[in-house]
């Protein structure tokens, strides 16, 4: 004899206070039992109105507002937005600062990938561990950024036309110092995370991102390439100096969670051999063009973007002819790949739903703008 | 008198000089007031230096320091925190069920004492050397469950009856290989009581004999006392604090206090049952004991250090389709090698071939069946 | 064979905590920190303790860095040698910088000059426009009071300036 018991579902509120949000993030599940039947992201806690604020002040002012946009890996969004004003004021920085850009960029890569792996293990419950390792590395990074600029995490130094200063004296050779390091952080990482049978067991199968599906939500970055497809703008529209680099842009066929974590962990690889060429190569010389400081671009609207740590950050700038920008438009990268977020999690357990959000590595600071 | 024999004979004669005055009964109840109260005594004590220990612990596996601010390598800290819980609010939330909010951290708080009485320290210290201990320590464990299911359902909030979903789910699922391995013990030692147990693992212990019955215990144990990697009634990451989401102040000491206590008798049981109890050479007995249960102990603290978390389902499939099949087999085995007359040495081999058979097919199979890494 | 990743990640975390004990900072019997005087940074090493313990120890910070503004003196007269100018406050991002003068063209003289530390982002754009290189920023970055005393006038962005030693803008960026 069958009964039909009758159940109800649950609704959840996941944040906006919950340790692995990633930030004021508000998830609204709705569970039958553990399985998630729906959800429905919330967002604008850390609204700051970042675009609204640069149309009120002047190119340059904005530099520092665009490193409070995704605060974990700054240089990447000043990066950005100087390429994005170069290409309205038609600037050519010098090659000196370009090499430098792409040398601290770089080292804002994997930064921003060490620390996406372990806050995803910590989401996973591998209490801080993985975290505290990556937090040591990235500390050696964070003291060249200040190093270079005087700032750990907002470093306003990359500026439209160039960089604020040369670097100091010593700092090639502390740099490859570190790039050794970071290799060998890359196999400690790998030979502690990659093979661990709950992690596989966790992330396989889990979270699975379909190419055809990604590219209609607008997927950038290691999300869409864990999912097998090979679009990278330092490759796609190479801007800066990243033809002259020999490097490659890592697939993976899953898409699923543990797909996502492995690609950063070669992307991190790819980008050590960036740092290497380009620490060999750079040369000597001026690291910033004459630009005014109150800087007034011709008339005008361009979209420049760049292939961020987290997917493409783009800058969306129209020109009145003053010397303000008439509108200032940021494609955020963690907002739209935040998108597609409820498409992977239905279907999935409520232990799933926090290592998948994890797996897209958001910043709340970008996605709230 | 040696070190070894020296509480038991204080204990003799405590009550000599109290049987000069005082009816025999009463002597006896009073001293097992005493015992009884040296024990949970004992165990607070245990229990602070845990909490201090694994924090060390933990801070050295991941690279730093731990606390080293109250007092000469932050010796005092537990203290400070007692006294903090001490001294802060105790919030009942208003849509919570009173009473059994109010009785959860107490119904879990006592049996996790109750263990301990059977539990032999050393040679002579144990409080009761029950014949049956080994279904008394059981039958203890599942209380627990009741207790996480009350404050996850009184609590009145949707986390905390998650988190006391997942910890019936668990603690009943892995009740079952947990008695299968105990009872491949019990039938090797050819007794339920403990000391019989620690006594049988002579001249090896039933690690080196039983195996996989020391995994799949220690496994269980893990899961029964909520640790890492199967801390999901618990789970920070996902449902917060799980069922002890609501209690602050005295109430979640009790909680912290029942976690650590069964932490502990996990690993105490653990050295007594298949490392051998309080046995070992030069040293007084329960100083042996409380070596063995450190290194456990420590055993515990690793593990949470290094390992992710399992799914509810895949926690509930590992312990249904691996562990229990397994002890099963383990069961067999000894079934057979105690039926079979072999003398102790052929007895050991017929085991230990067994086990080793048993296991690694066991694991070979699971290897199979678990996802594969990249083939980057 | 199922639990080798397993082990590989115990071996990892034991590693780890094993040469806590004889790499990094080293922390004598009963003291918990060990450098005196300001600590310097750790060589890139994959293992050993890695904390600093704070208020303890302090690490050096870089030339560059960007702590609390500051105002310079003129070496010869000791006096500020800010004119009032108003550029630093023309190119803060967040209105920060309040000058405060009396007098109109050559007799323009400088007040007072508020600096509402609350409200700086500590971005340098500030010092970068003076061109009288009368500012710089300061290396000092434990801010915090007990007082509500979040704007701080000449006379305390002077102090900060003496303590520091510094006598000339952009000293670092050289």
């Amino acid at each position: 004899m069958a009964v039909a018991l009758k159940t109800q579902e649950i609704v959840l509120n996941m944040g906006p206070q919950h340790p692995s949000t990633h930030g004021v993030f508000r998830m609204v599940l709705t569970l039958e039992g553990e399985t998630i039947v729906d959800l429905k992201p919330v967002y604008g806690y850390l609204h700051r109105g970042i675009e609204k604020l640069s149309e009120g002040r002047s190119y340059l002012q904005a530099v520092p507002i665009t490193d409070r946009l995704d605060y974990m890996c700054a240089l990447t969004n000043e990066f950005a937005y100087a390429v994005a004003v170069e290409k309205l004021a038609d600037i050519k920085p010098p090659e000196r600062a370009e090499y430098i850009r792409v040398i601290l960029a770089e080292f804002t890569r994997i930064l921003n990938h060490m620390m996406a792996i372990g806050f995803l293990f910590n989401d996973l419950g591998a209490y801080f561990t993985p975290v505290l390792y990556a937090f040591r590395a990235r500390e050696h990074i964070l003291d060249l950024f200040e190093w270079v600029s005087g700032s750990r995490m907002m470093p306003n130094y990359i500026r439209p036309g160039g960089v604020a200063g040369d670097l100091p004296e010593g700092f090639i050779p502390k740099a490859k110092k570190l790039v050794d390091h970071l290799w060998k952080f890359a196999d400690e990482l790998d030979t502690f995370l990659s093979e661990n049978e709950i992690f596989l067991q966790r992330a396989r199968g889990v979270g699975v991102l379909p190419p055809d599906v990604a590219i209609a939500y607008g997927v950038t970055g290691p999300v869409l390439r864990a999912s097998g497809v090979k679009y990278d703008v330092r490759r796609a529209e190479p801007y800066s100096i990243y033809d002259r680099f020999d490097f490659e842009i890592p697939t993976l066929p899953n898409g699923d969670v543990y797909d996502r974590y492995m690609l950063r962990l070669l992307e991190w690889k790819q980008s050590l051999r960036i740092l290497e060429q380009a620490l060999e190569q750079i040369p000597d010389g001026p690291v910033s063009e004459k630009v005014p400081r109150r800087l007034r671009p011709p008339k005008g609207e361009v979209y420049g973007r760049i292939e961020a740590p987290k997917g493409e950050l783009g800058f969306y700038l129209v020109s009145d002819g003053s010397d303000k920008p008439y509108r200032f438009k940021i494609r955020p990268t963690s907002f739209v790949n935040l998108g597609v977020l409820r498409e992977i999690t239905v279907g999935h357990k409520v232990a799933d739903v926090v290592i998948i959000l994890g797996s897209i590595d958001i910043t709340m600071g970008e996605v709230d703008r | 008198m040696d070190l070894e024999n020296f509480l038991p004979f204080l204990g003799e004669i405590v009550a000599r000089w109290l049987k000069g005055f005082l009816p025999v009964w009463l002597v006896d109840v009073i001293m097992m007031v005493v015992v009884g109260l040296l024990i949970i005594l004992l165990m607070v004590v245990v229990v602070m230096a845990l909490t201090l220990l694994e924090r060390k612990i933990l801070g050295r596996l991941q690279d730093r320091l731990g606390p080293n601010r109250v007092g000469p390598y932050g010796l005092i800290q537990p203290i400070a925190d007692v006294l903090k819980l001490l001294v802060k609010e105790d919030i009942i939330p208003e849509k919570a069920d009173k009473l059994l909010h109010f009785l959860a951290p107490v119904i879990i708080v006592v049996p996790a004492f109750m263990v301990w009485a059977v539990i032999p320290f050393g040679k002579k210290l144990v409080a009761a050397d029950l014949n049956i201990a080994v279904l008394y320590v059981i039958a203890l464990g599942s209380v627990t469950s009741i207790a996480i299911l009350m404050a996850g359902w009184g609590s009145g909030n949707k986390y905390a009856l998650l988190g006391g979903f997942r910890a019936v789910a668990q603690l009943f699922s892995y009740e079952v290989p947990m008695a299968l391995a105990i009872l491949s013990v019990v039938m090797a030692a050819g007794s339920m009581s403990l000391q019989k147990i620690v006594e049988a693992q002579s001249p090896l212990p039933f690690v080196l004999l039983q195996p996989v019955a020391f995994l799949i215990y220690f496994i269980c144990g893990v899961a029964e006392t909520n640790r890492s990697p199967f801390d999901l009634p618990e789970a920070e990451s996902e449902i917060i604090a799980g069922y002890h989401i609501e209690y602050s102040g005295v109430k979640w000491a009790m909680f912290f206090l029942a976690e650590y206590i069964n932490t502990f008798a996990i690993s105490a049981m653990v050295v007594t049952l298949f490392l051998g109890g309080w046995k070992g050479p030069v040293l007084p007995s329960y100083i042996w004991f409380f070596i063995k249960v450190a290194i456990m102990v420590y055993v515990f603290f690793w593990f949470r250090a290094t390992f992710p978390r399992l799914r509810i389902d895949q926690l509930l499939n590992f312990s249904w389709k691996f562990l229990v099949p397994l002890a099963m087999a383990n069961l067999l085995v000894t079934g057979l090698v105690v039926k079979l007359d072999l003398g102790y040495w052929g007895k050991a081999s017929a085991y230990w071939a067994g086990n080793i058979l048993a296991g690694g097919l066991a694991l070979y199979l699971l290897g199979r069946f678990t996802p594969k890494k990249a083939l980057a | 064979m199922f639990g080798r990743g397993l082990l590989k990640g115990l071996y990892t975390t034991v590693k780890h905590g094993v040469m806590t004990y004889f790499k990094g900072y080293k922390h004598p019997f009963l003291k918990r920190y060990f450098t005196e005087g300001p600590a310097p940074r750790l060589e890139p090493e994959g293992v050993g303790l890695f904390t600093l313990q704070y208020p303890e120890e302090k690490y050096a910070m870089f030339p560059r860095f960007r702590g609390a503004l500051m105002h310079l003196r003129d070496p010869e007269t000791g006096q500020p040698r800010c004119t009032a100018c108003g550029a630093c406050a023309l190119a803060c991002p967040h209105g920060v910088i309040e000058v405060i003068a009396e007098g109109k063209g050559k007799e323009r003289k400088l007040v007072d000059y508020r600096y509402n530390l609350g409200r700086c982002v500590f971005c340098r754009l500030c010092v970068e426009s003076c061109p009288y290189g009368a500012i710089e920023m300061s290396h000092e970055y434990e801010l915090a009071t007990y007082e509500n005393k979040m704007v701080l006038h000449l006379e305390d962005l002077l102090k900060i300036g003496d303590r520091s030693g510094v006598t000339e803008q952009g000293w670092a960026w050289k």
